[in-house]
């Protein structure tokens, strides 16, 4: 029943963090197997979805900050996603696709805290108040860093695009 | 306003949560500032990447694996997972210098020696301690002279109705 319901979430969360799909593998196993061990510790009165993710999140950093797992290279773009062409035109589709391989290729370069903030806002659309509840933090914090994660994040794009310009 | 300033808003802009004020100035600083117009634009396209990540389906097998955890949770109910606490680190690695100590004395081959010198120093101990009982308990007589040597001669002075002058004989 959980695993059916949650089992995609968690798993797109920590391919997202760790960029690499045998890594989010191991990493959702880990996860489940956390959340097994803490039901007991469950308090009713929350959201139970907010308290998993939170439990996930803690997990993705610590394993990160243990583990010192810094990867420049991510899986390719392309390996595990299938586009689905929805652009206006064929050059539209193209920018957008470059972009994307771009963006999944810089965010490593975010420290943790801001990529999961990063990733619980712009990728899973999640609003301020639950990535707030999420993490534990003052809206204020998680805006201020998403706001930083997307700076870094479009300066890091305006660098690659001019240096394959120059090419 | 600065660039800098300017930065600090455009992820606000973007989502548009900026008054109209402050849209206004935006606006305008775009308008005449061609770097934090690019910035602005990657900033746009980044967000836009970002919001079109499409999901990853997960594999057949990680989903047998996930199904598998509570049967294997039965088995092994009692987890050790808690002797990773890393507050518990400084208990093991006392326990452990405890434990190095330990097998030094017990496995020494000069242990009688080593037991006598111990209770050597014990009784050397136990006899200074009492020294120094002792000295203590001559201390708190010496204090009590002291005390009525100091109550005795204030009685003697005049503002308490003694003679100061007076020399006692």
């Amino acid at each position: 029943m959980l695993v059916n319901t949650y089992s995609k979430r968690v798993f797109n969360m920590a391919y997202q963090f760790a960029g690499s799909y045998e890594e989010a593998e191991d990493l959702t196993q880990d996860i489940f197997l956390k959340l097994y061990h803490s039901l007991t510790k469950y308090d009713f009165g929350k959201n139970f979805t907010a308290w998993l993710l939170t439990l996930a999140k803690n997990h993705l950093i610590d394993t990160y900050r243990r583990t010192k797992w810094e990867k420049t290279n991510r899986d390719d773009f392309d390996e595990h996603f299938f586009i689905v062409e929805n652009a206006e035109s064929p050059e539209a589709a193209l920018v957008k696709e470059v972009n994307q391989k771009m963006v999944w290729e810089s965010l490593n370069h975010l420290s943790s805290d801001i990529r999961m903030a990063i990733i619980l806002r712009d990728i899973q659309d999640k609003t301020y108040e639950e990535i707030a509840e999420i993490t534990g933090l003052p809206i204020g914090t998680v805006k201020s860093r998403v706001s930083r994660g997307r700076l870094q994040l479009a300066k890091i794009l305006q660098e690659k695009k001019e240096g394959s310009d120059g090419l | 306003m600065d660039c800098e300033r300017i930065e600090d808003l455009l992820s606000s802009c973007l989502e548009g949560e900026l008054c109209a004020s402050e849209k206004r100035l935006i606006e305008s600083h775009l308008a005449a500032c061609q770097a934090c117009s690019l910035l602005y634009s990657a900033l746009r396209e980044t967000r836009e990447a970002l919001s079109d990540f499409p999901e990853v389906e997960v594999s057949e097998s990680l989903m047998s694996k996930l199904h598998a955890i509570p049967e294997s949770k039965k088995k092994f109910s009692f987890s050790f997972d808690f002797v990773l606490k890393p507050s518990l680190q400084p208990v093991f690695a006392t326990a452990a210098i405890f434990l190095t100590v330990l097998s030094f004395y017990l496995f020494n081959p000069d242990k009688k020696y080593i037991d006598r010198t111990i209770d050597q120093k014990i009784h050397l101990g136990y006899s200074q301690v009492e020294k120094l009982y002792a000295k203590a308990g001559s201390w708190t007589d010496r204090l009590a002279d002291y005390k009525d040597n100091v109550l005795g001669s204030l009685k003697n002075w005049k503002i308490f109705g003694g003679k100061k002058d007076e020399i006692k004989t």
